[in-house]
């Protein structure tokens, strides 16, 4: 009975205390970022190798994925004869759902893993020790900069992957499914809301603030050399994915659940 | 009668357990103003973790380290940063910032303009041997002795009265190592810094020290002048600088 009670005991606690490290490391760089010194070129920086970098990986997702779901949506609703619903749902479900959380996963799997490497590589190599030595505080320096970019970005990166995932299926079904090009637009833009796009925007600087938060995180928590770099790399990553998911889940109850 | 020189470092009673590691188990130890002490002692003995303790990096589990008669143990905040204003650190694998340029590590700290920076940097540069054509260069572009060396630039820029080097020539080729024993001691002597050092290499050790201690098993067990070195009677110095694999030191892991 002790051996379950400390087989389940323990996960449980390790799980509360990684929660409590996290939650600790948040408040500390949010209160660190409402404090000066501040560092715009280090936030341009940041925008930069956030926003612009990620770009085509958003953008070709995006286009791929709004193609394939005007397909889909074409192929089932032609059971019930409902396949002129095409324009109508591929704009609700990019914008709702597969803009955002496609961008947010694909800028995660590219920016939270090089946050991770790159703040992890500077904690084994003393980097991060050197900067406190020289009286330069590493939340406002490092963590700071790269929240504050990711959460002004990922809306942009988002607006860009919405627009790029409807043409993808205004590509598809004008050129191959037969459909008139103004009637689709007109059909769009009437299913279109401002609801829709305001809870995309703001699910993407969520998003955005859990990619750079988990990338921060495990990257200045790492040690271990090159394989702690290497662990801390993957722990962002599937950290931040999750959180993504978490998160869209709840924002969407509580935007469309009522 | 008078009184001796307030040490410009001093620790009394120092200790550091990680996990159930004891790592620091009652350091004691005094540095005077002007004065170059090198720590000696096997991997894994401390060494950096004490330098680290004394700049406010790891905080002691217990007893009291000064500089300049304040106490650093609980300092937060200003307090802290003034006192980090006072120490130089030579880290050990250089710990230059690798997105920034050379010009932009070695006055990161500094104030002024970019122009007044850069130049100050320049003379920096100057002081440790390497030119101006260095600074635009990214650490990556440098050899292993030119970043030890622009590490040295960065450490001396804001002229601090306390300058820490923790393993100054690990890595660098004996020549190399040669080169930044002279930079060290040179600057030692014209800056007037009080040096902590230290290292494993006991070239560096007769080129820099006034100075020797050695640090074993989470203490001091012995100190003295560097004449007195050489006729040391303490088993564990003996073997560590005739560097035998036979004597009271033993490897971790080792097999008795």
């Amino acid at each position: 009975m002790i051996g379950v009670l400390v087989a389940i005991g323990v996960p449980v606690l390790a799980a509360l205390a990684s929660i409590g490290r996290l939650t600790r490391f948040a408040i500390r760089a949010l209160t660190r970022m409402a404090q000066p010194p501040w560092y715009p070129a280090q936030v341009a920086q940041q925008m930069l190798s956030i926003g612009w970098l990620s770009l085509p990986v958003v953008g070709l997702t995006a286009i791929f994925t709004g193609s394939a779901l005007a397909q889909q949506i074409f192929i089932g609703g032609s059971r019930f004869n409902a396949a002129s619903t095409v324009p109508a749902v591929t704009v609700i479900g990019v914008v709702r759902e597969l803009g955002p959380v496609l961008g947010g996963l694909m800028v995660a799997g590219r920016v939270a893993s090089a946050m991770a490497a790159e703040l992890g590589t500077m904690r084994v190599t003393e980097q991060i020790d050197a900067l406190v030595t020289l009286r330069t505080d590493p939340f406002r320096w490092l963590v700071g900069p790269r929240i504050l970019a990711a959460v002004l970005v990922m809306p942009f990166l988002v607006l860009v992957s919405n627009a790029l995932g409807v043409m993808g299926g205004w590509l598809l079904a004008t050129q191959r499914l037969g459909f008139n090009s103004a009637q689709y637009l007109a059909t769009t833009a009437r299913y279109l809301e401002w609801d829709d796009v305001i809870s995309s925007l703001v699910k993407a600087a969520v998003f955005g603030f859990f990619i750079a938060l988990m990338g921060c995180y495990h990257g200045y928590h790492s040690g271990g050399g090159a394989a702690g770099v290497g662990k801390a790399t993957t722990n962002a990553v599937v950290s931040s994915f999750i959180l993504i998911l978490l998160s869209n889940l709840i924002i969407t109850v509580i935007v469309f659940g009522s | 009668m008078t009184s001796a020189p307030t040490p410009r470092i001093e620790l009394a009673g120092v200790t550091k357990r990680f996990g159930s590691r004891q790592v620091l188990a009652g350091i004691d130890l005094a540095v005077a103003p002007g004065e170059s002490l090198v720590i000696i002692g096997g991997s894994g003995t401390g060494k950096s973790v004490m330098l680290k303790c004394i700049l406010g990096l790891i905080p002691i589990d217990a007893g009291s380290i000064r500089v300049d008669g304040q106490e650093v143990a609980g300092l937060k905040g200003a307090a802290l940063d003034a006192h980090r204003t006072r120490i130089g650190m030579l880290f050990q694998g250089g710990a230059l910032f690798d997105s920034l340029p050379v010009w932009r590590n070695i006055s990161f700290a500094l104030p002024g303009s970019a122009a007044e920076r850069k130049a100050a940097a320049i003379d920096n540069l100057a002081r440790v041997g390497l030119g101006p054509e260095v600074a635009d260069l990214k650490p990556a572009e440098l050899s292993g002795g030119m970043q030890k060396r622009v590490a040295l630039a960065r450490a001396i820029a804001a002229r601090p009265p306390i300058i820490f080097f923790d393993e100054p020539t690990a890595g660098l080729d004996p020549i190399t190592a040669a080169v930044i024993n002279n930079l060290i001691r040179t600057l030692v002597t014209d800056l007037k810094i009080t040096a902590l050092t230290i290292t494993h290499d006991m070239a560096s050790v007769r080129h820099i020290a006034d100075r020797v201690a050695m640090l074993h098993g989470g203490k001091i067990i012995w100190q003295g002048p560097l004449a007195s070195l050489d006729g040391c009677d303490n088993a564990h110095v003996r073997q560590f600088i005739t560097g035998s694999a036979e004597g009271p030191i033993q490897m971790p892991g080792a097999r008795a």
